[in-house]
């Protein structure tokens, strides 16, 4: 495998980066140092992780030449470190995806590190929130820079048990504590698929590396293709919260709201985007897996954008959006439209970072009320967080502009492009019905009177800590994708990703006729539908006759919510029926029935035996002295009998 | 000229038997260990009357190994049955059964 004389397929040019090493080891510092000294650090521990994960980002920047470097087809740097075994070497690859993606976990990660600083002021555990946070960002960064398949796999446990640890980060909670469980137990089971993928790319391109594997792709057969990507995408849809594995996203919003932000929004939910991307020659090779995944991705954007609008707590509002937003960009790498797919991340990754920090500022303020039902009227209590949400509303919803347009209309009309028109239509509805429910919440929660009973803390020592990260936020969310995303394929974003994508954009170009309606038309079409959403939003929740009973209304759609919205659509329930139960059952037969009465039963049979053996030779044990002899010689006599007898015989 | 060798088997037989009878019916176990040491004897007799017969002296070299064997049964013998017996006025192994199961 390591063999001199076996050639290696390196992604970027090799060479040695200290600067690209340093990034990716700062965050890990952070989160020793704070497991170590956290009692000692206190609120320092806060800042101390701020300012490594910002000088992350700062490297991250400064390397941005050796990112985007490309000599004789090697896009990106490559930074080997180590090997584990001959053939199974570990580097660094920081080529345009995980460049992009790095700018996002340290970028982002470092507004949201800052912002939590006055979030988790005053909570006990204030030093061990910012170890995991930065464990977390660690963790994420060996994700998307690993150069093989087992680095990503490392990476991809670590950033699961990173979650694990923030979404019981309150675990006096039971509540909180179950949902961390759920969420560990859901992402394992996309881990196994993720080892099983790697253990079929060993057996064929006998190497982990991705250049070696992708350099493959052409030489394997269509169903071992198949088999790899099926299992890589049982990872990316547990770990993006795809149907039917998306049931521990929303009650991942157990953790403090940073964490949502960073982790359950703009970074590890995406990690399944990511893989798929990376792993975009394997995909192009295999027609069924494209198809596959791209309809899981458009069935998870509309389901989650309908369970959306079924929901009160504001966070799990935007659980679903989120779960919907990917299903968008799973869509998007699904069917081959990559750089629609991972624009759909980049804006993603702000305004919806942005929108769960706008409501960290509301539960912040409200005493830790999540409920809409219990809000209303804030914009004139907290105009700064109206307006942030307004933003990212619109952002997300789609409006002409606004990032989130741009990257959501590339992905729609990359699905059209890529001959999949009924994902395309289950894009347009999907964009009707966020654009319902995202006015929906900001209606509710900001409009008419405000109905609740904990009294408003608005402003207040430190708040600047978290207005600042968030005002910051609002720039890239509104004006980032029109800034990267305007004019198609001149645009900077498909300058950045032509060494990686363009290839397979021409390949796929070829392979599929040209769509009936041009990309200006489906954007048209987007709109009017969005408009569509917005008025009913208005018209339910926002007309002044909406806002005069606003209590009784919203009371009255909470009784009237249709059971398989309330229920989720089964999907909990069914997991449970098909999954744990026959599990518990089966625990309970061996706990209660196979190792009490078989395993025990015989352990327990061979010692009676031994004692009722040992009884009756106790029986012999008289402790006579003179009895022994007797035996002795009577066994002696036996003896004597036997040869004497066999003897005669002869 | 020598005496038969039915003699010797029928003289350790003898002696044998007694030393398995004493064993066996005396209670006192100084009696019992003299009793042992008879049926060593014998069969020390036996040794040596068949290594004279086949004229082959891998006999004495056992009976010396039993009489090494015996000395140190009576040894030891007389050691439990000192310490065992030193609190009582009479000797009866019957009185002795901490050993029973």
């Amino acid at each position: 495998m390591g063999d001199a004389g076996v050639t290696h397929h390196l992604l970027g040019v090799a060479g040695s980066y200290p600067m690209l090493l340093a990034l990716w080891l700062l965050p890990l510092a952070g989160a020793v140092i704070c497991w170590t000294y956290g009692p000692q650090l206190r609120a320092i521990a806060g800042w101390l992780v701020s300012a490594l994960v910002g000088a992350s980002f700062v490297l991250a920047l400064l390397s941005w030449h050796d990112g985007t470097q490309n000599v004789a087809g090697a896009a990106g740097a490559n930074q080997p470190l180590f090997s584990w075994m001959p053939g199974f070497d570990f580097g660094l690859l920081l080529d345009p995806l995980s460049l992009l993606w790095t700018f996002i976990i340290t970028g982002v990660g470092f507004l949201i590190v800052f912002y939590s600083i006055g979030y988790m002021q005053g909570d006990r555990a204030f030093a061990r929130f910012f170890a995991y946070m930065s464990f977390f960002v660690f963790a994420m960064l060996t994700l998307v820079l690993s150069d093989n398949f087992i680095g990503l796999l490392v990476g991809w446990g670590l950033v699961g048990l990173a979650s694990y640890f923030l979404i019981g980060f309150w675990f006096e909670r039971p509540s909180a504590v179950a949902a961390a469980r759920k969420a560990f137990v859901i992402n394992v089971v996309g881990d196994v698929g993720v080892m099983f993928a790697i253990f079929v790319i060993i057996a064929h391109v006998h190497s982990s590396a991705f250049g070696d594997t992708f350099a493959a792709a052409g030489t394997l057969s269509a169903a071992v293709i198949l088999t790899i990507c099926v299992a890589l995408f049982i990872g990316a849809a547990a770990k993006s919260a795809q149907v039917p594995l998306h049931t521990w996203l929303p009650d991942a919003m157990e953790g403090p709201t940073p964490v949502s932000a960073l982790i359950h929004a703009a970074t590890m939910v995406t990690a399944g985007v990511y893989l798929i991307a990376r792993c975009a020659p394997l995909w192009n090779a295999s027609r069924e897996a494209q198809l596959l995944v791209g309809t899981v991705g458009g069935v998870t954007a509309l389901l989650g954008a309908i369970l959306g609008t079924a929901q009160w707590d504001i966070k799990r509002i935007l659980a679903y959006s989120t779960m919907s937003q990917i299903g968008y960009m799973i869509m998007g790498v699904g069917v081959g439209a990559y750089e629609a797919g991972v624009a759909q991340f980049f804006t993603h990754a702000f305004f919806k970072a942005q929108l769960f920090l706008g409501a960290g500022l509301v539960i912040h303020a409200l005493s830790d009320e999540q409920d809409i039902r219990r809000m209303g009227g804030l914009w004139k209590k907290m105009p700064f967080a109206f307006w942030v949400m307004l933003t990212g509303v619109l952002s997300i919803s789609g409006v002409p502009g606004f990032s989130g347009f741009f990257s959501k209309d590339e992905v729609i009309y990359g699905a059209l492009a890529h001959g999949h028109p009924w994902l395309d239509a289950i894009g347009i509805v999907t964009a009707g019905i966020t654009a319902y429910y995202m006015f929906r919440l900001l209606f509710v929660a900001f409009l008419g009177e405000y109905r609740g009973e904990a009294p408003v803390h608005t402003g207040g020592a430190g708040s600047w800590i978290m207005n600042v990260p968030v005002a910051i936020l609002v720039v890239p969310s509104v004006a980032i994708g029109g800034a990267l995303l305007f004019g198609g394929d001149a645009s900077p974003w498909a300058h950045f990703f032509a060494p990686l994508f363009a290839a397979q954009a021409h390949l796929a170009a070829s392979q599929t006729p040209a769509p009936a309606i041009s990309e200006n038309l489906t954007s048209v079409i987007v709109m009017m539908v969005v408009a569509i959403g917005f008025v009913i939003a208005w018209q339910r929740y926002a007309t002044a006759t909406a806002q005069r009973n606003a209590v009784e209304r919203l009371r009255v759609e909470t009784e009237k919510m249709p059971a398989v919205l309330t229920n989720l659509f089964y999907f909990d329930a069914a997991i449970d029926a098909i999954f744990v139960r026959p599990s518990q059952a089966l625990g309970r037969f061996f706990g209660h029935v196979f190792d009490p009465r078989v395993l025990d039963g015989a352990v327990r049979e061979i010692v009676l035996t031994a004692g009722w053996l040992g009884t009756l030779v106790r029986s012999f044990q008289t402790g006579l002295l003179r009895a022994y002899a007797l035996i002795l010689v009577f066994g002696a006599a036996c003896f004597i009998a036997y040869y004497a007898i066999a003897g005669a015989a002869h | 000229m020598s005496v038969p060798i039915n003699d010797y088997v029928s003289l350790a037989s003898v002696i044998f038997f007694i030393g398995v009878i004493g064993v066996i019916v005396r209670r006192n176990p100084l009696i019992m260990l003299m009793s042992v040491e008879l049926m060593f004897n014998a069969a020390n007799l036996l040794l040596i009357a068949y290594a004279r017969l086949w004229l082959h002296n891998v006999g004495h070299i056992f009976a010396f190994i039993v009489i090494t064997v015996a000395a140190a049964e009576a040894a030891i013998g007389l050691a439990i049955v000192v310490t065992t017996f030193r609190p009582e006025k009479y000797v009866d192994v019957d009185d002795i059964r901490r050993l029973h199961g």
